[in-house]
């Protein structure tokens, strides 16, 4: 193993120095149109009419298209994974939230493209709107989706991600304590600094390029073919350089529409948000609403968690049950916690469509945890970091979802961060290691939880 | 209208008051300045005009007639990086290097001037330029280092000046 913990120069640094990278929008080709989007000015409204005329009228405007140039309007992320479609690539009938594509447009330039995108003409019926999860469940709420405002379709159609562990009703009973706490997330936008971009040029015999920015290249590839109805071999995808994603670039946000211009056109076409696209119409982090309740001794065990999730996928699910299934299995943190209920619902609001970001659906649950665990030390009087260990996953704990863990972390991490902050962990702790529990770190509660890391 | 980019001069037929970014990209090819918010508030459009850093997207051609715009690609000459440039691939500075570009004139301008490896000093010659990977503390040691006038093994990657926290390796 030659680079591990070798400290190796980066394989792009002097292509980044010198300007030799290329990013999608660096890609020149003569003849390029540019692409613009007209978005909904709406959170919430049926489209009673588009009208395209003026804008094809235009001189220098070489294709408009709208959900009738797409084969297969609707069609889902993920759809491989069991996640059925919601989202139209171009709105129909109806916008759920504001700044979604209904048309776009490819012109000579960006200006040109703009003013023909403001001259399609539409016309709304606007609906309340829905921009609260707690709200959604109301009988009296505004309906945000055509699914209704909850995600229905986890396997076997339930409508939430789902764990029962153990007897949570007899950990309650047995608490000293109950400590309950709700932790509410705000969005995030990940700001790339590349905005969202990309490239299509027609080639001769049929076959189309795409520069793509994207953070998952044959994901989006075979997004693109699945809205055309096309073989994968009429699309080569050219990606790999990134100006920044985070997660936001895993969605398919450009690729697909501009596509579509280029086929329209026959010409290369060029489609690159503004800095105000990226943060107020592309995706975000989501907004969470996390209630814990913990059933806890008064010496530090958490014997079991009543917890509900209400994730803010934002107008469409896109990636959100996916995010709300690590959540789940994630949902007692680096700790062990026998006795489980959680309950995980992908909610739909009238806000831009959520996505992945930096630990898509853990972030959340880490810092709802972390918190909560700091809640629960002062409630006790004990040393937070007592709490942490005590409670700290170990070689055949098992997941939330049942699964013994093998090679646990948190232990040692726990007593290098110590070390780094300069606290000393009472002599138990600084021994302690991430072994097979046993004596007095295997109290009674967690004896049946116990599961055999080498079937795993 | 002729502006000199990286020593030569070349004529410009885009309207007086096209910032200077556009002419660079879309009609004279230069692309090391990006577009990253086309508003001056990331700095990934930087260049130097007159051996001063300005945000490219913010600046009307006609306020650089005749005057001398400096790039990343007239930094290196026959093959041969400047210090500052070997200082960011030493230490890391760069992940998906979309700011780097603009780091590096605004660092280019400071080093120039005989800005020393102070830390506020180099803070508030860089102010305003945004790196979304937070590489911060790369850029910082990388400008700091090139300020003392090191040598750098391209073939290494340095030490972080944060890899520690109190005395214990992260």
């Amino acid at each position: 193993m030659k680079a591990v913990g070798a400290r190796l120069p980066r394989y792009d640094a002097t292509e980044h120095v010198t300007s030799g990278t290329r990013y999608v929008d660096d890609v020149r080709i003569p003849g390029t149109l540019w692409a613009k989007a007209l978005r909904s000015p709406h959170d919430n409204a049926e489209i009673l009419s588009i009208d395209t005329s003026k804008a094809e009228a235009m001189a220098g405007v070489h294709a408009v298209v709208t959900f009738k140039d797409v084969h297969k309007n609707v069609h889902g992320h993920i759809e491989g994974l069991g996640i059925p479609g919601d989202e139209p690539l171009l709105a129909e009938t109806h916008v759920r939230y504001k700044g979604q594509p209904i048309a776009a447009v490819a012109a000579d330039s960006e200006a040109l493209a703009q003013r023909a995108t403001e001259a399609i003409e539409v016309t709304y019926k606007v609906l309340p709107a829905l921009f609260d999860v707690r709200k959604a469940f109301d009988a009296d709420a505004p309906q945000a989706h055509h699914w209704g405002n909850w995600y229905p379709h986890f396997e076997g159609e339930m409508d939430r991600r789902q764990i029962r562990k153990g007897d949570i009703e007899q950990a309650f009973a047995d608490a000293d304590v109950i400590v309950q706490g709700t932790y509410r997330p705000a969005a995030i936008e990940h700001v790339p600094l590349e905005t969202q971009v990309c490239q299509v040029v027609p080639e001769a015999g049929g076959r189309f390029v795409v520069y793509s920015a994207t953070q998952a290249m044959y994901f989006s590839m075979g997004v693109v073919a699945a809205h055309l109805n096309w073989p994968l071999n009429k699309l080569k995808f050219v990606g790999g350089t990134t100006g920044g994603g985070f997660g936001g670039k895993v969605d398919t946000a450009t690729e697909t529409i501009t596509t579509l211009l280029a086929i329209k056109s026959h010409r290369p076409v060029r489609w690159r948000w503004t800095r105000a696209e990226e943060f107020l119409f592309s995706s975000t982090r989501a907004a969470w609403h996390m209630e814990i309740a913990d059933a806890v001794t008064k010496d530090g065990w958490i014997l079991g968690r009543k917890m509900l999730t209400l994730h803010d996928a934002g107008a469409f699910a896109r990636f959100s049950p996916y995010g709300v299934t690590k959540h789940a299995f994630h949902h007692t943190g680096a700790y062990t916690i026998p006795n489980l209920e959680f309950n995980g619902f992908v909610v739909y609001t009238n806000r831009t469509p959520s996505t992945a970001m930096r630990g898509f659906g853990v972030t959340s649950v880490s810092f709802a945890t972390e918190t909560h665990l700091e809640r629960i030390a002062q409630t006790l009087g004990m040393d937070p970091l007592e709490v942490r260990m005590k409670n700290a996953t170990r070689i055949g704990d098992t997941s939330p979802n049942g699964i013994p863990y093998t090679d646990p972390s948190t232990v040692p991490v726990m007593q290098a961060l110590s070390g780094a902050v300069g606290i000393e962990l009472p002599a138990h702790y600084r021994t302690m290691t991430s072994a097979i529990r046993s004596g007095e770190d295997l109290p009674g509660h967690l004896v049946a939880q116990l599961g055999n890391p080498e079937d795993h | 209208m002729n502006i000199t980019i990286n020593g030569t001069s070349r004529i410009v037929n885009a309207g007086p008051l096209t910032p200077l970014l556009h002419v660079l990209r879309e009609e004279l090819d230069v692309l090391s300045p990006k577009a990253g918010c086309q508003q001056g508030g990331c700095g990934t459009c930087t260049v130097l005009v007159n051996g001063e850093p300005r945000r490219s997207c913010l600046l009307p051609i006609a306020a650089v007639e005749g005057a001398e715009v400096r790039t990343v690609e007239g930094l290196a000459s026959g093959g041969k990086l400047t210090p500052v440039q070997e200082a960011w691939i030493h230490h890391y500075a760069a992940q998906c290097g979309f700011c780097t570009s603009g780091f590096l004139m605004a660092a280019t301008a400071y080093l120039e001037k005989g800005g020393s490896d102070d830390h506020a000093e180099i803070a508030a010659a860089l102010g305003g330029h945004v790196c979304r990977c937070t590489g911060y503390v790369k850029i910082y040691d990388a400008v700091a280092a090139a300020a003392r006038g090191e040598s750098f093994d391209l073939a290494t990657t340095a030490a972080g000046s944060r890899t520690t926290i109190r005395g214990v390796e992260l």
